[in-house]
C-alpha cells in the first residue's frame, strides 16, 4: 500500500535517474523532459555503481531537494546467477553509501515481482516476497537496503512484465513474440503458451513513478495492470498486428504451467483516476513505434 | 420459588436486546447503565438502536421494566448480567479497562447471593481473572445477531453457560431464568464458554469464506454459486442453514475480533492459526470486489461516471456503519460525483466531498452510470428494474448480495454484476475496458 506524503501533486524539484539509459529509464526521463520537471539522468557511463568509489561520486551528485529514481540493474538477460547478484548488490550499496550522505527528498526504487515466488498466482502487495530465484532475491535485498539506507520516504515499485517498442531484452513477452512474427513469419510458444501473465506498457509504468514522485509517495506498490492474458492469446493479438499470416507452433513443454494475475486494488487506492493503456492499444502502439524506428 | 428479579448492566444493543426477551419471559427486569442520557431516552420509550420488532417487545413489557443510573437499584436482583460493549481498535483488539471498571462498579452494589454473568465478549481467560467468589460468577455466550436480536434473544437455540465447578448445579434463580426459554443448556467450563463464542464465529467465518472463494471461482469459470449452494446445504453434513451466501468480507467488528483472538491466543502459545489469518486475508480481498467492478467496468471508460450508491449500514435492518463495506467503498471514490441513501443510516455519515443524500433509492439512480447495491436492505427489492433503466444515465448494476433480479436487469436493458456468476448482460453490451 501507499501512503501520499502529498495530498495534491507537486512537482519534484529535480528527479535524478540513476540507470537513465535503460528501457524504463529513457522513457521516464521523456515523460519528465515533456513535464518541464528537471531531471539528472545517469548511465553507467556517466557513473558505474559497481566501482569503488561510486558512493562518493553518487553524494556529490545529489541535492536534497532532489528525488532520486532507481533504475540501475543488470537485468536477468545479463544472468540470474551469482555474479550479477554481487554486482547489482554493489550498485544498491553505493546508492546506500550516497544516502548515508545526502538525503534527499525522496527515493523511489523500482523493483520487480521476481520477489514473489511463481507458486503464488494472485499477488497483491500484502503477498509474501520469498524469491525463487537470485534475481528476486536481488531485489529484494535492494529494497530493504534502500529503505534501511535512508530517512528519505522510500516508494518500491514492483514491476511486473514491462513491453514496449525500446524493450532490448528480448524477453518472453509481447516484444520477443513480436521480432519473432516479423523475422520468421512465426510465433514460437512454450508449450501451448497456456501460461498467464500481466504486461505493463513501458509509458504507464513511466506514468505511474510519475504519480509517485509528485504524491511523494511512502510505501509499497505493485505495477500491473490486473488483467493477464496467456501466451496463446498474446501471440494472437501479436499476430493480427502484421499484415501477413502468422503461424503460431507450440512446442513440447519443459516446465511446469505456472500462472501469475496482480490485485490491482492498492492502484485503484493510491490512485483512483489512473487508467491502463488496454493491451490491444498498447501492443499496436509499441508495434508501431517499432516499425518507425525499422 | 418467587420468580428471581434479572438485571442487566450495560444499555448497549445486547444489552437492550436480552433485558425486553427477559421482560417479555414474565421477568421484572432492573436496566442500569451509567449514561444518563441513556437511560433517560429509554424511560420515555426512545430507542437509538434499529431492531425490528424491540419497540413493540419494549412496549408489551414495560410494566416490569425499572430503568436506572444508580447501582443500588441492582441490590434487589438475584442475577446480574454484564452486557456492556468492549470496543475492538482497527486490528479487532479489544479494550477491556472499560468492563473491568464496570463490574467492580456492579459487583459492589451486588446483593449478598446474587449472581453475576458475564455476557460480553471476552477474551478466554477472562472470567476465571475476576474477584468474585466463583460460586456466584458465570459466563453466557450470547449471540445476538443485528437485524435478528429480538428473535435470537426470545427464541435461542441453547445456552452455552461457562462456570468454575461443574459438578454444582446452576444456582436455582440463574437455572429457573435460562428454564424458562426452553432450550438446552449446557454448563462447562469459564475457558471452554468463552472459546466456544470464539468457536461458532470461527465456524460461520470458515463457511463464508469457503462461499466467497468458489463464487469467486464461479465468476470466472462461468459457474453459478446460487446453483451450488443449495446442493450443499442438503448434505447433511454442510446443513440447511449453513453460511453459504457470499458477501463482501467481515463486517461489523464482532467477528474480526474474534479472529484476531485466535491468532493473538495461538501467537502467544505456538499453535497453527495460518488458515484463521487466510480467511482475515479473504476478507479483505473481498471487501474491494464492488471497487474493482466500478473500475474495470465503468470508470476506465468513464472517468467522468457518477455514481449512485445504496445503502450506507454495514448489514440490512441495522443503524450500524462498523466496518461497512459501503464506507469503505465510498472512501475510495472521493474523485467521483455519489448519489446516496439508506432507509436508517443518514447521507452524513458519509466523508466525501461530493455525495448528495436522496430521498429514495430510486432518486440515488437518478442520472447515475453507475449504481451500486451496497448494504442489502428489503426494500431495496421493491426497485423496478425498467425504472431504474428509465432513471439512470449509464447501465452498470453492480449488487454484489443480488437484491435485485439479475434477468430482469439485463431485459430492462442494464448490465448486471453480481458475486458468484459472472456479469450478465444486456443484448448489446461489451466489455467495457477491452483487454
Amino acid at each position: 500500500m501507499l501512503n501520499h506524503l502529498n495530498e495534491k501533486p507537486v512537482n519534484p524539484t529535480r528527479v535524478v535517474l540513476l540507470g537513465a539509459r535503460g528501457f524504463i529509464g529513457r522513457t521516464l526521463v521523456s515523460v519528465l523532459q515533456r513535464a518541464g520537471i528537471a531531471a539528472l539522468p545517469v548511465s553507467s557511463a556517466d557513473l558505474n555503481l559497481a566501482t569503488d568509489g561510486a558512493a562518493d561520486r553518487l553524494a556529490a551528485m545529489l541535492q536534497h531537494h532532489d528525488a532520486v529514481v532507481m533504475l540501475a540493474a543488470l537485468t536477468p538477460d545479463k544472468g540470474r546467477g551469482l555474479q550479477p547478484f554481487l554486482t547489482n548488490i554493489h550498485m544498491a550499496a553505493s546508492l546506500c553509501g550516497a544516502l548515508g550522505k545526502v538525503t534527499p527528498a525522496q527515493v523511489v526504487y523500482l523493483s520487480s515481482d521476481s520477489v514473489y515466488p511463481i507458486a503464488t498466482s494472485l499477488v497483491s502487495e500484502a503477498s509474501c516476497a520469498e524469491p525463487d530465484d537470485l534475481y528476486g532475491m536481488m531485489h529484494l535485498a535492494r529494497e530493504m537496503m534502500v529503505k534501511s539506507a535512508t530517512k528519505a520516504p522510500v516508494a518500491v515499485l514492483r514491476s511486473t512484465l514491462v513491453y514496449g517498442a525500446e524493450d532490448t531484452h528480448n524477453s518472453y513477452g509481447p516484444n520477443r513474440l513480436c521480432r519473432m512474427a516479423h523475422k520468421d513469419g512465426k510465433i514460437t510458444l512454450f508449450g501451448e503458451g497456456e501460461e498467464t501473465r500481466d504486461h505493463i506498457l513501458v509509458d504507464d509504468v513511466a506514468a505511474l513513478t510519475m504519480l509517485v514522485l509528485r504524491h511523494c509517495s511512502i510505501g509499497t506498490l505493485n505495477l500491473a495492470t490486473g488483467r493477464s492474458i496467456s501466451y496463446a492469446e498474446l501471440a494472437k493479438k501479436v499476430a493480427v498486428l502484421l499484415d501477413k499470416p502468422i503461424d503460431i507452433i507450440g512446442t513440447s513443454r519443459q516446465t511446469p504451467i505456472t500462472h501469475r494475475h496482480f490485485d490491482v486494488t492498492a492502484i485503484h487506492k493510491a490512485f483512483p483516476t489512473f487508467n491502463f493503456t488496454p493491451l490491444d492499444k498498447g501492443l499496436a502502439k509499441a508495434h508501431a513505434e517499432m516499425l518507425r524506428r525499422g | 420459588m418467587i420468580r428471581p428479579v434479572i438485571g442487566f448492566a450495560g444499555m448497549t444493543h445486547l444489552g437492550i436486546n436480552s433485558a425486553a426477551a427477559a421482560a417479555a419471559r414474565g421477568f421484572e427486569t432492573v436496566c442500569f447503565d451509567t449514561d444518563a442520557g441513556i437511560i433517560t431516552k429509554l424511560k420515555s420509550g426512545k430507542l437509538s438502536i434499529v431492531e425490528p420488532g424491540l419497540p413493540e417487545l419494549l412496549e408489551r413489557s414495560k410494566q416490569r421494566f425499572a430503568f436506572t443510573t444508580e447501582v443500588i437499584d441492582l441490590k434487589h436482583c438475584d442475577v446480574v448480567y454484564i452486557s456492556a460493549d468492549v470496543p475492538t481498535d482497527d486490528q479487532g483488539q479489544s479494550d477491556l479497562s472499560g468492563i473491568r471498571a464496570l463490574i467492580d462498579t456492579i459487583t459492589a452494589g451486588l446483593g449478598r447471593d446474587a449472581i453475576l454473568v458475564i455476557l460480553c465478549q471476552v477474551p478466554p481467560g477472562f472470567t476465571r481473572t475476576l474477584a468474585l467468589p466463583k460460586e456466584r460468577l458465570y459466563y453466557q455466550v450470547e449471540t445476538l445477531i443485528f437485524g435478528r436480536a429480538v428473535e435470537r434473544a426470545m427464541h435461542p437455540e441453547r445456552f452455552i453457560v461457562g462456570c468454575a465447578a461443574l459438578e454444582r448445579p446452576l444456582p436455582p434463580a440463574y437455572g429457573a431464568f435460562l428454564s424458562t426459554f426452553g432450550c438446552p443448556i449446557l454448563p462447562m467450563r469459564y475457558e471452554s464458554a468463552e472459546l466456544a463464542k470464539i468457536s461458532i464465529n470461527c465456524c460461520l467465518v470458515a463457511s463464508v469464506t469457503v462461499a466467497n472463494t468458489l463464487a469467486e471461482l464461479c465468476e470466472r469459470i462461468g459457474a453459478d454459486w446460487s446453483e451450488i449452494a443449495p446442493a450443499l446445504k442438503l448434505d447433511k453434513r454442510i446443513g440447511p442453514h449453513a453460511y453459504l451466501g457470499p458477501g463482501l468480507g467481515l463486517a461489523g467488528g464482532n467477528l474480526e475480533r474474534d479472529l484476531a483472538t485466535v491468532c493473538r491466543l495461538a501467537d502467544a502459545y505456538g499453535t497453527d492459526a495460518g488458515v484463521v489469518r487466510a480467511w482475515m486475508t479473504n476478507s479483505s480481498h473481498r471487501r474491494d470486489w464492488a471497487l474493482r467492478t466500478l473500475h474495470g467496468e465503468v470508470l476506465a471508460a468513464n472517468p467522468k461516471a457518477v455514481i449512485g450508491v445504496l445503502g450506507l449500514a454495514y448489514k440490512e435492518n441495522t443503524h450500524s456503519t462498523k466496518n461497512s463495506p459501503s464506507l469503505a467503498l465510498i472512501a475510495q471514490l472521493k474523485p467521483w460525483r455519489l448519489r446516496v441513501h439508506d432507509p436508517v443510516v443518514p447521507a452524513s455519515a458519509v466523508a466525501h466531498p461530493d455525495a448528495t443524500g436522496c430521498a429514495s433509492a430510486l432518486e440515488a439512480a437518478q442520472g447515475a452510470d453507475a449504481l451500486v447495491i451496497m448494504t442489502p436492505w428489503p426494500a431495496f427489492r421493491d426497485l423496478k428494474a425498467d425504472q431504474l433503466a428509465r432513471s439512470m444515465a449509464g447501465r452498470a448494476v453492480i449488487d454484489p448480495y443480488h437484491v435485485l433480479d439479475g434477468k430482469a436487469v439485463v431485459a430492462a436493458g442494464l448490465d448486471y454484476f453480481t458475486l458468484g456468476v459472472p456479469p450478465l448482460r444486456a443484448a448489446g453490451s461489451t466489455c467495457a475496458s477491452p483487454q
